[in-house]
């Protein structure tokens, strides 16, 4: 039996050694010339037959046109309907802005630019639509994770996060966050954000927070291009902070918690995102200190992941582990959670949500690149598919089984690691991401219950807070210099490439984003955590931890036809 | 000691921070990142963590 067990697990093994030898000897041929090459090349050589013809004379822009050649359908024609679709969006759809006069070219002009920015509007709103749903596959995975008996407290937390959020990031949030990152091109600019709160240091001014928007009104931002930049972030906020409820979850108090996500809402999260993504020091360590584009993190490993996943564990710090976890030798024990077909149902959700977390973060469906936005699905479905591989095998190899909640967990790990990278890598470098993210998050989770015997129910501080970090460092190694998004990124020419494909000052970046998660993030949240411990307390009375949260805390049971186990309240070892 | 810790951690933060300011070397740039994520995580895992260890809710 023991031998057949070796054998397989050898099995195994050299079956992963084959696969990653693979991917790695893939992933290493260099991209032929041309693949990788800037679109200005071909430009480049027609350049002097282009400076020998005469320069056409420019078009009246105010001159009506001819219509004739566009063979605008009759009304006749259409009043017996298209079924063919061929007559619907026409030349008669473009309007003119004086009637009288006709269509002129300038009309035509600026339909084109409203229409790219129009298409912009909708994909950034639907996936900021999709991003808000995975708040219900968060709600239901974290309440599958833990006992019945806490299931409407679990969930009132994962309901609630969305409006205290919602309304921190509205009051203050968004304005410190992208007040001052103006201009958004791929939204039509929305200039009103362009005020940067910055200090001089060293010769070099350090971006710290923005100063326009507050409550969306205040210096311009009651604007169109405003409100869909403030949705889809706010969404992306709320995710950060939903991760913190599942590592607190069955023993936090409804009230420590509301305080603790308006502040994380208002404050924490804002203002790391501002450093990466509102023009602040962090986005400008390429411009400032030619470290490759400055710390890249195309959808949020670092800034929504990673700030919930360290938040998750100073605010797990404080609380304690639940009662009974731990025996009186520090022994962990096993709480399993109550109902893993919504684990894995929510899962699936999250999987979902997330075409629209990294696709939805160009900002754009048209122009500026944007068109990559299928290479970043596709790498945003494998990572998640090599996540709960990785998780599966990992599990499989050192316990004999395939772990259900594991593999889930190794799923989200997954798409955790590709949200940073996913709009610079290709999908090699995206197989491999997600599969060490998937081994990554057994052992972390080993780690922090075994080493650190910190208690987090649902895995959060491995699945967001490790794997975060390793999505923003894995930037720096496999950004494999295709892509930019408009010819600049973080206001530098060039790709965003990484040390695998040539670049080392990319990983530099990287790492410095993450001494900053660690060092800054983690210390503001302990502190604010800290005070509220002080002041309201985090931590329900044990006797409500051990009676189940549902009635102390929330006043009624999630399922009250059930007939509860009894808790078994020994810590002996 | 959580206070030691915590500005462990951020001292972790600065230290990569300041040195570049101090030194065009990327080799130097990126060894001080090492350097100060380490110190970061000592801060954190090693320190504060301990200091809620001693009182933990299981040994009481």
């Amino acid at each position: 039996m023991t031998f057949w067990k070796r054998s397989r697990c050898s099995s195994w093994m050299v079956i992963a050694v084959l696969l990653l030898g693979g991917l790695t000897f893939s992933m290493m041929q260099k991209p032929t010339l041309g693949q990788g090459a800037p679109a200005t090349a071909p430009a480049a050589t027609q350049a002097p037959a282009a400076a020998a013809a005469p320069a056409p004379a420019a078009p009246a822009m105010d001159v009506p046109l001819d219509l004739k050649p566009a063979k605008a359908p009759s009304t006749d024609d259409l009043s017996k309907g298209d079924p063919g679709g061929t007559m619907t969006g026409t030349v008669s759809d473009v309007i003119a802005s004086d009637t009288k006069k006709g269509l002129t070219l300038a009309d035509v002009v600026n339909q084109v630019g409203q229409n790219r920015i129009g298409i912009n509007f909708v994909w950034t709103l639907v996936c900021g639509f999709l991003v808000m749903f995975m708040q219900a596959g968060f709600a239901i995975v974290e309440t599958g994770l833990c006992r019945a008996k806490n299931a409407n407290h679990t969930m009132m937390m994962n309901f609630m996060v969305y409006g205290f959020g919602l309304f921190s990031f509205w009051v203050c949030g968004f304005a410190l966050q992208m007040g001052g990152g103006a201009p958004y091109s791929t939204l039509g600019g929305v200039n009103s954000l362009n005020s940067e709160f910055a200090i001089p240091l060293f010769g070099k001014m350090w971006g710290l927070w923005g100063s326009h928007g507050f409550f969306l009104s205040h210096a311009g931002s009651y604007d169109v291009g405003a409100m869909v930049m403030f949705l889809f972030q706010m969404v992306f906020m709320d995710t950060a902070l939903t991760i913190v409820t599942g590592s607190a979850a069955e023993r936090w108090k409804f009230a420590a918690f509301a305080i603790s996500s308006i502040f994380m809402g208002a404050i924490t999260y804002p203002i790391f995102a501002n450093w990466a993504w509102g023009g602040g020091w962090l986005s400008q360590l390429g411009n400032n200190f030619g470290l490759g584009k400055g710390y890249s993190d195309f959808a949020g490993s670092g800034v929504v992941h990673a700030v919930g996943g360290i938040t998750a564990l100073a605010v797990s710090m404080i609380i304690g582990p639940r009662i009974g976890k731990f025996s009186r030798s520090g022994k962990p024990h096993s709480m399993p959670g109550h109902d893993i077909v919504i684990v894995l149902t929510g899962c699936f959700i999250l999987a979902f949500g997330w075409f629209g977390f990294n696709p939805g973060s160009t900002l754009a469906a048209s122009g500026n690149g944007a068109l990559r936005i299928g290479s970043v699905a596709v790498n945003t479905m494998l990572a998640g598919a090599t996540g709960s591989f990785g998780a599966l095998l990992y599990m499989w190899m050192r316990y004999g089984k395939p772990d259900a909640s594991m593999s889930g967990n190794g799923l989200l790990a997954g798409l955790v690691a590709i949200t940073a990278p996913s709009g610079f890598v290709n999908t090699i470098g995206a197989a491999i991401i997600g599969l060490v993210a998937g081994v990554l998050v057994c052992i972390s989770v080993e780690f922090v219950d075994r080493v650190l015997k910190v208690d987090d129910p649902v895995g959060a501080i491995s699945v967001h807070g490790t794997n975060g970090l390793w999505g923003v460092i894995s930037v720096g190694l496999f950004a494999d210099g295709t892509s930019n998004y408009g010819g600049t990124w973080n206001g530098v020419t060039g790709n965003v490439t990484g040390l695998f494909y040539g670049d080392a000052s990319q990983l530099v970046a990287q790492l410095i984003g993450v001494a900053t998660l660690l060092g800054f993030i983690f210390t503001l949240s302990y502190l604010v955590s800290w005070i509220i411990d002080l002041v309201v307390g985090q931590r329900v009375p044990a006797a409500d931890e051990l009676e189940g949260l549902d009635i102390p805390e929330m006043g009624a049971l999630c399922y009250p036809e059930f007939v509860l186990k009894q808790e078994e309240t020994s810590v002996a070892s | 000691m959580k206070l030691v810790g915590l500005l462990m951690a951020l001292a972790g933060w600065v230290v990569p921070v300041v040195a570049l300011t101090q030194t065009q070397s990327l080799a130097a740039r990126g060894a001080a990142a090492v350097l100060g994520i380490l110190v970061s995580l000592v801060g954190i895992l090693v320190v504060v963590n301990g200091e809620h260890l001693k009182h933990a809710i299981w040994k009481r």
